[in-house]
């Protein structure tokens, strides 16, 4: 069988509600910062609740270089550019080699693409008619736009794909990242997720009553909903020969995943939480872990009365007494629910976690919920050697992603090695 | 060399199954017989008014009952684009005779690719939120906006709860998809996997396919769709769900299932390009054939038949026919290239209904012929006027995007192996 090439991530970059670079981040991971706060990007008038993690100050011109136009780029492909940008440098591939750019590709997670531009096109195609609507505003709305400019900028020849899965295409698209390089197809992967904040989007959510008007509390009695985000996460994926051949430093490894359906409901979980028992022990077959292994779990944590329930029943039918000796937590409560980019986003929450040693915190939480009864983290962060991190992401549709990642330092190489 | 190949890929993948929901049938059956007789599907819309469009013609899914297919009690959630593709779902399902069990559907899934999903759904979206305001947003709608939502409600239909994954990238969806459904087989995640992909006609989609002058004619001439003719100028649009459904070769051979075909390989990249122009030179859609060629442990000269990716645009049928030229035509080699694009139209995840149309030729030892193909651009080996009768070693399914996004797959006929 193939695919037992060991695939370790080597850059990270990410502009979120949190931080504007992976070191802002983390800093703001470790300090329980809350990123959710009043929408000021766009009107939020009608809704039933005003509160986001928008992301504040981003300017493109300063984090893009000038030989890069910004002309027809979206607000999504501007952060998943700018996150790519700062993954390459993180993983000291910039500027990117020219023999490099041939078996490099780029998987991409989407969400609403560049519906926040496409809403004034909209609007104008309603109020005006077709031949005074700007049609060549439609060129950025889908999310594979983000993928190609990518690609395109950094003059790349690999693979290139957009994963649609909602709220897990992030971490859908770092497990087929993955799978690219293990089996071939390419030498660097440069994969992660973009979801860029929109009234679209927003009202969606609104009309489906499931945001909290105040913040999202995950795992509390009182939660009332999600916090809807934006943010852009892109990780650098490469072989562990390779890294270690050209002396990278490494975050971990991505040690496997899984993917499973509910087939139950398009918006509610299955409360048996099956899809997500199942998506839990793919990712371990798929690692070659068992329940022993895995020392933190970044939870999906919505902060919706039914996620957060089936998630913890879930987490315990597959970990068992287990389940109470593992910290579980949300940095939702954080930075917000970044819907397509949230898998990717999170991915490096746990990355982080395992390479600096420490486990974020579930904030916002004040009472407990007699169902949710796992450690939460939920007095501060706390710092912790560890070895190996699950990451759960659940969507619209019943789509189901566990991503786990593992530490992957030169004792551990060595020990395995021997 | 196929020993070596085996070993590296892990296992063989048979095509056991298609589904269709086309503008030249619903099913196998009807959609062959179309297929081959050379029929074209395409004329006048029907399903909405093109309104100042100097476009008029399109390839509509016609005749297609959902409640066939579909239980009632889920098809009133489901949108155009999720009946389509929960439709070609069940009917690959049943082609390959695959029943969806309590024992085997953890191990069943579904690799989806679209290009533009639900359209239609989120024009009506965005038009009540604007012009009436956020209360007036229907919540029924918005579990169908996402572009996962047709995978989504075929498990829920159809009962398999294995991977689940939509992909999209323009031109190249479903190939794509096809792709990584090899893949998801290969490394041993999946016994059954359904690939392919879905696209909606819709008023909306229609208006500004035209106004980026991507529909025929957008020069002059007559409207027409014509993939590889010196007299194209655009191509025209269709719509439809083609799935194939994949397993493990020797699982299909133990519960004697028909196996149409196998794909032995398969080839992803990209070149640098305008977001929405078609790629100019042929380095890129060379570079990708060769890694699938590779990946399939073959030479440019076993191949024997190409299914093309050219839908009547000026550029794309011209770049791809020399990188054909320039990578099979040596020595004498002259392989037959064709499409479906003349007769069922452009709907971008259309790779899917093409691997259907290439698995079915590889399977009866026949050819389709490129309809509305007169004038041929370049002296390439084209199928013109009526099916041609041959037998395949390998054959190529093309898929080239706008914005420089290549996915190529090589199928092979069941027979090659044991007689290598």
């Amino acid at each position: 069988m193939e695919g037992r090439k060991r695939i370790v991530v080597t850059g990270l970059g990410t502009i979120n509600a949190i931080g504007g670079s992976t070191a802002e981040f983390a800093s703001s991971l470790k300090k329980g910062v809350c990123g959710i706060a009043p929408i000021d990007l766009f009107e939020t008038g009608g809704f039933h609740a005003a509160n986001g993690g928008q992301i504040r100050g981003f300017n493109s011109r300063r984090s893009i270089p000038p030989e890069f136009s910004l002309k027809r780029m979206s607000r999504a492909d501007q952060l998943s550019f700018a996150a790519t940008l700062e993954a390459l440098a993180d993983a000291e591939l910039w500027p990117i080699p020219a023999l490099v750019k041939e078996n490099t590709g780029v998987a991409i997670g989407g969400g609403s693409g560049g519906l926040l531009e496409a809403e004034s096109f909209y609007a104008r195609l309603m109020q005006k008619g077709a031949d005074r609507a700007k049609f060549s505003r439609l060129s950025t709305i889908f999310c594979a736009s983000s993928t190609d400019r990518i690609a395109s900028l950094l003059g790349l020849l690999g693979p290139k794909s957009t994963f649609m899965t909602a709220c897990s295409a992030g971490a859908t698209a770092l497990g087929y990242a993955r799978d690219l390089i293990a089996g071939g197809m390419a030498d660097i992967m440069l994969a992660g997720g973009v979801e860029p904040m929109c009234r679209i989007t927003y009202a969606a959510f609104n009309a489906l009553k499931s945001i909290d008007p105040d913040v999202c509390r995950p795992f509390d009695l009182d939660r009332a909903g999600l916090s809807l985000g934006e943010a852009a996460a892109v990780m650098v994926l490469e072989p562990l020969e390779s890294a270690r051949r050209r002396g990278a430093k490494i975050y971990g490894e991505i040690l496997g995943y899984g993917v499973t359906c509910d087939s139950f409901h398009m918006t509610a979980p299955d409360e048996q939480a099956s899809g997500a028992v199942r998506a839990m022990r793919a990712a371990l077959a798929d690692a070659g872990r068992t329940i022993y292994d895995i020392d933190y779990i970044n939870a999906h944590g919505t902060g919706t009365p039914v996620n957060d329930v089936t998630e913890t029943r879930a987490i315990k039918e597959v970990f068992g007494r287990r389940a109470y000796d593992i910290p579980v937590s949300s940095t939702k409560s954080m930075h917000a629910h970044t819907l397509g980019a949230s898998g990717a986003l999170e991915g490096i929450v746990s990355l982080l976690a395992l390479a600096q040693g420490f486990i974020p915190p579930t904030i916002n939480y004040k009472k407990a919920d007699p169902q949710c009864d796992l450690d939460y983290v939920t007095s501060g962060t706390r710092k912790a050697q560890l070895r190996t991190v699950l990451s759960n992401s659940f969507a619209f549709g019943g789509n189901n992603t566990t991503v786990i990642f593992g530490r992957c330092d030169k004792e551990s190489v060595s020990h395995e090695r021997g | 060399m196929s020993g070596a190949s085996t070993h590296l890929q892990g296992c063989r993948i048979a095509v056991t199954g298609v589904g269709l929901v086309t503008p030249l049938g619903i099913g196998r059956e009807d959609f062959c017989k179309n297929l081959f007789s050379g029929v074209c599907a395409i004329d006048e819309v029907r399903g909405f008014d093109t309104g100042s469009s100097p476009s008029r013609l399109a390839a509509e899914v016609r005749g297609f009952s959902p409640r066939d297919f579909i239980s009632v009690k889920n098809l009133r959630r489901m949108d155009k684009i999720s009946q389509m593709a929960v439709a070609a779902a069940r009917m690959a399902l049943e082609d390959a005779g695959v029943a969806v069990t309590p024992e085997n559907r953890d191990r069943i899934g579904i690799l989806l690719g679209s290009a533009f999903g639900a359209t239609d759904i989120t024009v009506l979206l965005a038009e009540a939120l604007l012009s009436r305001g956020a209360s007036y947003v229907n919540p029924i709608l918005v579990p169908n906006t996402v572009m996962n939502a047709p995978a989504g409600h075929a498990s829920i239909e159809l009962g398999f709860r294995g991977v689940n994954t939509t992909v999209t990238h323009f031109g190249v969806s479903a190939e794509n998809a096809i792709s990584y459904a090899v893949s998801e087989i290969r490394r041993g995640r999946a016994d059954v996997m359904l690939a392919g992909g879905v696209d909606i006609l819709s008023k909306f989609y229609y208006e500004a396919l035209g106004r980026f002058r991507g529909l025929s004619p957008n020069d002059e001439g007559p409207e027409g769709s014509r993939p590889f003719d010196l007299r194209r100028n655009g191509f025209i649009a269709g719509e439809g769900c083609g799935l194939i459904c994949l397993e493990p070769w020797d699982a299909a051979c133990a519960r004697g299932a028909k196996i149409y075909c196998e794909i032995s390989g398969t080839g992803l990249g990209s070149s640098p390009s305008p977001p929405t122009a078609w790629p100019g030179d042929t380095d890129g859609i060379k570079r990708v054939l060769k890694r699938a060629l590779q990946n399939a442990a073959i030479e440019p000269a076993d191949v024997s038949a190409i299914m093309a990716a050219a839908n009547g645009s000026p550029t794309l049928d011209d770049t791809e026919a020399r990188a054909y030229e320039e990578m099979f035509y040596a020595d004498g080699h002259a392989p037959f290239v064709t499409t479906v694009k003349g007769a069922a139209g452009e709907s971008f995840s259309g790779g899917g209904i093409r691997a259907c149309a290439l698995a079915l030729s590889m399977d009866m030892n026949y050819l389709p012929p490129v309809v509305g193909l007169l004038r041929p651009l370049t002296e390439l080996n084209f199928i013109m006027n009526e099916s041609r009768k041959t037998t395949m070693r390998h054959a190529v399914l093309s898929g080239i995007s706008f914005g420089g996004t290549y996915a190529c797959l090589v199928f092979t006929n069941r027979e090659t192996k044991e007689v290598i």
